[in-house]
């Protein structure tokens, strides 16, 4: 398989995807894009397996390795700021009495607001991650003039 | 680290690309190299020597000051 062919059939699925997200709120039911999102990553992979005119060498595995690295550094730190507070709002843990004598009840996050943030975070990871791998592809010479 | 890739490329006539194709990496990682924007594995490095026929400490040059176990 040719690169081009791997990229307009990565587009399809992506469009096919989009369109089961589409007809999965529409019937209120997440199975059939959880279902169909697992369907449309092996398929990615089996056909990445399948382009013959690829290289995938040392230098493009570093920019991957470095990017994926430092994604996950900063989303760890938000992903564990977002989960301490939630983790604070489940437990519920007693006040103390002296330093605030009123009770007030445990703020509960709702279910779309939920979304929204993992959305956000969803989002988040994805920029991170184009920029990084942007910035070491940078560093690693990728957008080099060549003078031949 | 300073290399001679180009030097070697230009003494043997090969382009960049038929350099790549030949020790199976693309085309841009030679030019990183040879921009000393990327340093290779030691893996890689090898192969490039062997490919010229030469030693690895004739095509790169290691230039950081380091201690050598007599100065130790």
């Amino acid at each position: 398989m040719k690169k081009n062919t791997f990229y307009f059939l990565v587009g399809c699925v992506a469009l096919v995807l989009l369109l089961i997200f589409w007809y999965s709120i529409e019937l209120h039911t997440s199975l059939f894009i959880e279902l169909a999102f697992i369907i449309g990553v092996i398929l990615i992979i089996l056909a990445r397996s399948k382009v013959t005119d690829r290289v995938d060498d040392e230098r493009d595995i570093k920019i991957t390795e470095q990017a994926t690295i430092r994604t996950m550094q900063i989303f760890w730190i938000v992903f564990c700021l977002f989960s301490i507070g939630a983790v604070m709002e489940l437990l519920h843990i007693p006040e103390f009495p002296r330093l605030s004598p009123s009770m007030h009840p445990p703020v509960i996050l709702p279910p779309r607001l939920m979304g929204y943030i993992q959305l956000g975070l969803l989002s988040m990871m994805i920029f991170l991650y184009v920029g990084f791998r942007i910035y070491y592809a940078k560093k690693y010479g990728e957008f080099e003039t060549d003078e031949e | 680290m300073k290399n001679k890739i180009k030097i070697f490329r230009a003494m043997h006539n090969l382009t960049q690309d038929h350099l790549a194709q030949a020790i199976g990496v693309n085309r841009q990682t030679i030019l990183a190299i040879e921009k000393e924007k990327y340093v290779p594995s030691l893996d890689l490095a090898f192969k490039i020597s062997r490919y010229f026929g030469v030693n690895i400490e004739e095509m790169f040059i290691f230039t950081e000051k380091t201690p050598t176990i007599t100065e130790t």
